[in-house]
């Protein structure tokens, strides 16, 4: 695998609604946001990737019509969508297509616009999710309980909060732990002009007192739904060194999908995954990746991470599972207040998907972020010690898909 | 390119409409079978690419029970939208970075459950052609044949020929679905009307099907295959969108062919290549496809078929397994093609050989009007 580096980064503010542009003009902001800040034009570029959640828009394939407000045409142009990783498989295309040496420099963008469905894009969206689930397990024959079980799931927050009660139970993390996650993301976020839930100075108790959705879940738990679109320029070495002062080196990736949860579990009478928490895939990707990148101690060695959490219960299952701490301690390292953003593991300082949820965009906005802060460009919420190493996550599916990349401030 | 990469193994489903299966269980078989044609197990394979697209599987991030089907548990996995021949490149990628040494490729469409036209008109621009209604495949098609019928004097006998030569050699393909031994002009030109100037057999029939490819680096493919297919060249380009484009011409096709000709070093494609397998989803985009490709000046290709150059007996046979006007899983048809490709060269095209093919091309495309195309170039040898 050829040395290859992120040499721009570009994103557009996250809100609720944008009406002031279309998707494609949306899209078109964040692309010439990274071309700008890489110092090179579209002319410069070899293939584009690109993707979002399919249905969230109501548009099949986006990039077909989009493509043009993006420079698609007479390019090299594949599309990738794998639900809330969409984001990171995106920048694994683009990184990919450098470091097999078939391109010298490709764009990785990604995005959603939730406000051009008429319903929530999520709520319809994932609904499908649970529909689908529902058809697949009708077509093996269902019984009530387990018809009644699918439904009740209710797609990613339903999963979420199996997920939260499986952790909390397992390591003793309380839901205070949750009050305190989400306040540290929504403070983080006040400090990021780009973020969409900015809450400056959030404390726990703020959270505490919103209201309960579904236990462990508070409103103040769940990420919104937000407008917006992020996108990365990735170069091969010599292209990187030149165009680009402190390039952030790509040093290992992986997405390493597990077997989904809902139905072959418990409900189903299968043999897949009981415990929503447990995270095989992302023990793997995170495993694979660090021996990609020479790294044999991640919990010394990375000094940062920007972890995929629509749910603040996902920020200390992911930590640990990326072995950034050990099983059932990350809430004792979040009370010490060492993830903040003076403390020796700084995770989500941009306020992560807790703050901001362009669902197709999370997770390349993960990569994107660890770029900054490598790269020394995450300005007010640039983290107080040193990045040398970071770790991004994403996460989607029915909690099995999984993609980690580690970027660096020198190459492999 | 630093590394080489060979197909080492390949499996296809019967295509047919309204397959008795889940879609997993469909998946499932193929995987299965071309793992067996490759003569290696789940263990041996490091990463997987799927090709399908939500709208088409009728649900949202349909990939999230393939993970079993298609043998991805616990291994590095990821599903490319659109073609099937994308999610081949982009598995290559990863081939040729060395991260992996071999890579399983998927791609299916079950054409039952969501009718494939409907999908394609959800492509279009929502602001604009989305709202006029009345834009998708089959009508831009049938604006496109005529454009080119009336430039270049093309009949609609022209296009029944098309279709005539397609579904016989059909009949010999036991993966094909549209299969008409017998089939002549008049009834091509008879069947059921859907938009001037194209009948239902001018047009690729809804399928149910799936496609898998199993793909191998260099070192990797001398070791596990007696003879590898090598991809000798690649390439992808997109197309302005509907709207901007000259849809006289398959700009990103000429572009695939020359850069994908370049990589393999072919200078003459119509005496270089002894197969070529296209996606024409109409009838007249086999003869544009002529075009783009090279076989021909532009506005020649019903000449190609007249003369019969490429019948299957002819100089270059085109689409000797019937094509997609045969059969058409959306986003498995371009893998098909590469899948048809690799049995000529292999010599495994029990039926509809033909004689001593070394080099093949396959062709995928993709978007309304053949909006982004890929070829590969495949050739046998060491």
């Amino acid at each position: 695998m050829r040395n290859t580096a992120i040499i721009g980064c570009g994103q557009t503010p996250h809100r609720a609604r944008r009406r002031d542009v279309s998707v494609a003009e949306l899209v078109s902001e964040a692309v010439s946001a990274a071309l700008e800040d890489a110092g090179i034009t579209m002319k410069d570029v070899d293939c584009i990737f690109s993707g979002n959640m399919q249905g969230f828009g109501g548009i099949a394939q986006p990039d077909l019509w989009l493509g043009d407000w993006i420079g698609a045409p007479g390019k090299p142009a594949i599309r990738i969508a794998t639900g809330g990783t969409t984001g990171g498989s995106v920048a694994h295309g683009a990184l990919y297509a450098v470091a097999s040496g078939m391109y010298d420099i490709a764009l990785a963008v990604a995005w959603e616009k939730h406000s051009d469905s008429k319903e929530a894009g999520a709520t319809t969206g994932l609904a499908h999710v649970g529909m689908g689930n529902l058809f697949h397990a009708l077509s093996y024959g269902l019984s009530l309980k387990n018809l009644i079980a699918t439904t009740a799931v209710g797609a990613a927050a339903g999963v979420a909060v199996y997920q939260a009660r499986f952790y909390m139970h397992r390591s003793g993390a309380t839901i205070e732990h949750l009050d305190m996650v989400a306040a540290k993301d929504r403070r983080n976020a006040a400090k990021n002009p780009y973020a969409h839930l900015r809450w400056p100075n959030c404390q726990p108790e703020d959270i505490a007192k919103t209201e309960m959705i579904a236990y462990p879940f508070r409103y103040g738990h769940v990420c919104p739904a937000s407008d917006g679109a992020s996108c990365i320029v990735v170069a091969e070495e010599k292209l990187a060194k030149k165009l680009c002062k402190k390039p952030a080196w790509l040093l290992g990736l992986a997405s390493y999908s597990d077997e989904e949860n809902q139905l072959q579990s418990e409900n189903y009478g299968g043999v897949g995954v009981l415990d929503p928490s447990e995270q095989m895939g992302c023990r793997v990707s995170a495993k694979k990746a660090y021996a990609m990148a020479g790294i044999t101690d991640p919990q010394k060695e990375i000094d940062l991470a920007e972890i995929y959490q629509p749910f603040p219960s996902q920020e200390l299952i992911f930590a640990e599972r990326l072995g950034l701490f050990d099983d059932g301690t990350a809430w004792r390292y979040l009370e010490k207040g060492e993830t903040d953003i003076n403390g020796s593991m700084p995770t989500d300082l941009s306020g992560g998907v807790n703050a901001t949820n362009a669902i197709g965009s999370s997770a390349l906005q993960r990569v994107l972020e660890c770029a900054l802060q490598i790269m020394g460009k995450a300005g007010e919420h640039q983290a107080a010690k040193p990045v040398h190493k970071a770790i991004a996550h994403g996460w989607g599916g029915v909690t099995n898909y999984i993609t980690v990349t580690i970027l660096g401030d020198s190459p492999r | 390119m630093a590394k080489r990469v060979a197909i080492i193994g390949y499996a296809q489903s019967q295509h047919q409409y309204d397959v008795q299966k889940t879609r997993e269980d469909l998946v499932f078989d193929v995987v299965r079978d071309a793992m067996k044609n490759a003569g290696i197990l789940r263990e041996d394979i490091g990463t997987v690419v799927t090709a399908s697209t939500d709208f088409l599987d009728g649900r949202t991030i349909s990939n999230v029970f393939l993970s079993m089907a298609v043998g991805a548990y616990l291994k590095d996995e990821s599903k490319v939208e659109e073609d099937g021949t994308n999610a081949l490149y982009y598995a290559m990628m990863k081939l040729v970075s060395g991260a992996y040494d071999v890579a399983l490729v998927e791609a299916h469409t079950v054409g039952w459950q969501f009718n494939p036209h409907q999908v394609w008109a959800l492509t279009t621009d929502p602001l604009v052609e989305r709202q006029i209604g009345v834009v998708n495949d089959v009508s831009a098609s049938a604006l496109q044949a005529r454009m080119y019928m009336q430039k270049y004097g093309v009949s609609e006998k022209d296009l029944a020929q098309i279709a005539v030569k397609s579904l016989q050699d059909a009949s010999k393909n036991p993966n094909a679905q549209r299969k008409l031994p017998k089939v002549n002009v008049n009834q091509v030109l008879g069947s059921k009307k859907f938009c001037e100037p194209f009948t239902e057999l001018m047009i690729s029939p809804i399928s149910d099907g799936c496609a898998v490819v199993i793909l191998a680096s260099e070192d990797k493919a001398k070791k596990l295959c007696e003879k590898p297919v090598w991809i000798q060249g690649i390439a992808t380009y997109q197309d302005d969108y509907l709207r901007d484009r000259d849809l006289l011409s398959l700009t990103s096709l000429k572009k695939a062919a020359k850069k994908a000709y370049q990589m393999a070093k072919i200078k003459n494609p119509l005496r270089e290549l002894g197969v070529a397998e296209v996606t024409a989803r109409f009838a007249h985009e086999e003869l544009m496809i002529y075009e783009a490709l090279g076989l021909c000046k532009p506005g020649e290709g019903k000449n190609l078929i007249s003369k019969g150059i490429t019948k299957r007996n002819g100089k270059l046979p085109v689409n000797p397994s019937g094509g997609a006007l045969a059969a058409d899983p959306v986003c498995a048809t371009g893998l098909v093609r590469v899948i048809e490709a690799v049995k000529q060269i292999k010599g495994e095209a029990n039926g509809y050989q033909v004689p001593k093919v070394k080099r093949a091309l396959a062709h995928g495309q993709w978007g309304i009007c053949a909006q982004k195309n890929t070829v590969i170039i495949l050739g046998g040898g060491k």
